[in-house]
């Protein structure tokens, strides 16, 4: 029981990252049109660079949010200026990004190598530390990534259904002709959503970087559980994508506690196969901005 | 509806076909840097420190170009990374000190991505279009075991360096510089249980678990299709109790339910057939769920971010070779460790130190460079016999003496190491141990 009980726990607070990693996927997908490969090496890089401070400057890794978010804000909304530029659609972002996730791999290569890097212990504690109740134990990193996507998925939802923002976030993505006519300027909308995707993936590296071993291949393994996240979600639903993670980190982390970790991705799978087929729009459609 | 199912179905499917062309299959990333084969060839970094050069003559005349890949990009770069050092200090020191057989070196490296398939084509192209004079293998089982292949297709001497599939390499002239023996699923545990049972309290109950990696399934559970050895059945085989067998996929990132099963079954031991973070991962996720075992090992693992895991001290594993004594009371393998440590902080790595793998790389260039001045050319069945005639003299592993019958593999030389105050020391079998070390683990604790 108790075997099972730190599964579901561990598969909650697991699904909090998984959903931090895919908001800034699902936003910019739903909203802005634009499937974001590049997404998963921003993860990586701020990742890197959350290594890098801490190590350079012997700063909590915590800390290193002031500046890694803000840059990464930049960097986003830099980025879609250049989709701006050489007229991004839905495919063609898939290629275009592709190539952006290719060029940072290589590069988070050529300035870190391909060694495995990890935050030393005297300076991470997050790392091992965890609070218990009964048997079950709730570890701190995770603990602390899991609020930041409800707090993230929450106000993200609040600013898109109650904000005149959110109003032009939503009505570019339904029609962007008539939200220019009624004078949003989409574009502007569209550069400050995706520095503010970018800043998702900012955090959501954060935590990689406090919670694992980092190395250029590991954002390749988070593609099947962020894809499977954000269909499952519904796209630009940021309150569906939290619940959607939580779901596959609870499916994923009881079936490994039960059938053993080789049954874990594909219960992921199994579930990426039935929200195609069943429900391919989202589990929450209804405030999906798509 | 159905367009925008149909839309959702399509762009996943160019998802998985974008990921798929650029991993080959495998958890890889990165193809960019994947040099066009014929500009690869890499040139001897001048800025490495090397002790001054014999009295030796120049090498003169033309170049011998000897061929090889290595994993520079992809999942296993990490490791390619120390090879690709390690050979580079050798081909500059051996110039220095006159070349083979009087003639400069030249070493032609290409990349295999990390990929099997890869390492075949560069090897293919290296002996038939390149025509290289001599080969050196590459780094990681499956394209050792691809690039072998090719080498006995056309004849020629495969020295290499730690491919784990022992059984599997019977091609006449390859030789393995990693000193597992033919049966490392066999004396590899028992070096491991025979230190367990020295200390006078040996573990009760054992956990294991065993990432589905080919090598690794080989030391945990033996040969398929065999009931030969494999830790589990050994350790059964001493009426331990085996608590807990768990495989993972290679490419696990959620560790936790992991973490929860070992501390559901509550070993005294806990052996992770892993490689790489593995056991680095683990032993975070067990933290953080407040649960260690009394003892570890780890099979293969990165034994830097090993060193700087919280809860890792204790650990064991087994070595080759260490940097300190008995392993360095030969002064060549203390300056020539000093060369490749500052090759691999050159490049970049954490870790530093000699250890199995900059140990084997050397080694399996020794081989090589051994067999040609020993036959006197570049004749390869010539070098292939003097090897195995001779043997080989090792700065690491001291003299080896081939077994054909075995596969052209020797005794295990396996150590067992242990995490202690931070660092790596040998601490088994006792001749071996560093001083002042032996090995700590009591399942009471």
């Amino acid at each position: 029981m108790d075997l099972i009980s730190q599964g579901v726990v561990s598969g909650v607070l697991v699904g909090g990252l998984y959903a931090l990693m895919s908001l800034g996927l699902s936003l910019s997908w739903g909203a802005l049109k634009i499937i974001n490969l590049a997404h998963f090496s921003f993860i990586l890089l701020s990742a890197y660079f959350v290594y890098q401070l801490t190590l350079s400057y012997q700063i909590d890794p915590l800390v290193t949010m002031v500046l890694v978010v803000p840059l990464f804000f930049g960097i986003g909304a830099l980025m879609q200026v250049f989709f701006h530029m050489v007229k991004v659609d839905e495919f063609k972002s898939l290629i275009i990004t592709f190539g952006i996730f290719i060029i940072l791999q290589s590069l988070i290569r050529t300035i870190w190598s391909a060694d495995f890097r990890r935050i030393g212990s005297e300076l991470n504690p997050y790392a091992t530390e965890s609070i218990h109740i009964g048997a079950v134990a709730f570890p701190v990193s995770q603990l602390v990534a899991f609020a930041a996507a409800v707090l993230i998925a929450v106000g993200m939802s609040l600013l898109l259904s109650r904000t005149y923002f959110g109003k032009a976030v939503r009505a570019v993505a339904q029609d962007r002709e008539m939200a220019r006519a009624f004078g949003v300027d989409p574009r502007r909308v569209a550069v400050i959503l995706s520095g503010l995707t970018t800043c998702f993936s900012a955090l959501a590296g954060l935590f990689v970087a406090v919670g694992q071993t980092i190395f250029p291949g590991l954002a390749v393994s988070w593609f099947g559980i962020v894809f499977s996240v954000v269909i499952l979600g519904g796209l630009g639903n940021t309150v569906g994508t939290l619940t959607a993670g939580v779901i596959v980190g609870v499916a994923s982390n009881t079936a490994a506690v039960t059938w053993g970790p080789l049954s874990a991705p594909l219960v992921t799978f199994l579930i990426l196969i039935a929200a195609l087929l069943f429900r391919p729009e989202g589990l929450l459609t209804r405030r999906s901005v798509a | 509806m159905r367009t925008h199912r149909r839309r959702r179905y399509l762009v996943v499917t160019m998802v998985i076909a974008l990921i798929a062309a650029a991993c080959g299959g495998d958890d890889t990333t990165d193809t960019t840097n994947t040099t066009a084969p014929a500009d690869t060839e890499t040139t001897m970094p001048s800025d490495t420190e090397t002790t001054e050069p014999d009295d030796t003559e120049e090498p003169t005349g033309e170049p011998i170009r000897i061929g090889g890949t290595l994993a520079l990009t992809g999942f296993l770069a990490a490791t390619g990374a120390i090879h690709q050092a390690v050979g580079e200090v050798f081909v500059e020191r051996l110039n220095e000190q006159g070349g083979l057989l009087g003639r400069p070196v030249e070493w032609v490296l290409l990349d295999d991505e990390s990929a099997p398939d890869q390492s075949a084509a560069a090897y293919e192209r290296l002996i038939t279009e390149d025509e290289v004079d001599l080969v050196i293998g590459p780094y990681g089982t499956g394209n050792i075991t691809s690039a072998m292949a090719v080498a006995e297709r056309y004849g020629y001497v495969f020295p290499h360096h730690t491919a784990s599939l022992t059984y599997a390499y019977n091609y006449a002239c390859h030789f393995s510089s990693w000193s597992t023996g033919l049966h490392p699923n066999i004396t590899n545990p028992n070096l491991i249980y025979d230190a367990l049972e020295s200390t006078g309290t040996p573990p009760a109950t054992i956990g294991f678990v065993v990432n589905e990696f080919p090598g690794t399934m080989f030391i945990a559970y033996g040969q398929d299709g065999t009931d030969e050895g494999g830790a589990v059945s050994l350790a059964e085989d001493r009426g331990w109790e085996v608590v807990l067998d768990l495989t993972f996929p290679t490419a696990t990132s959620d560790w936790a339910p992991v973490a929860a099963q070992i501390r559901d079954a509550d070993p005294d031991f806990l052996y992770i057939a892993g490689l790489g973070v593995n056991a680095s991962n683990i032993i975070t996720a067990m933290q953080a769920i407040d649960y260690s075992p009394a003892g570890m090992f780890s099979q293969w693992p990165a034994p830097g971010p090993l060193l700087q895991t919280e809860g890792a001290d204790g650990i064991m594993s087994v070595t080759i070779f260490e940097e300190h004594p008995p392993f360095t009371d030969n002064p060549d393998a203390v300056e020539v460790s000093g060369l490749i440590n500052d090759a691999l902080a050159e490049a970049d790595i954490p870790y530093t130190k000699v250890e199995t793998q900059a140990a084997a790389s050397w080694t399996a260039w020794e081989y090589l460079t051994q067999a040609a001045e020993g036959a006197g050319s570049l004749d390869q069945a010539a070098m292939c016999d003097w090897l195995l005639e001779n043997g080989a003299d090792t700065l690491f592993q001291g003299h080896i003496e081939f077994r054909p019958d075995e596969q052209n593999y020797f005794e295990d030389l396996s150590k067992l190491k242990q995490i202690q105050d931070r660092d790596w020391w040998v601490v088994y079998p006792e001749e071996f141990a560093a001083p002042d070390r032996s090995l700590i683990y009591s399942p009471d604790e």
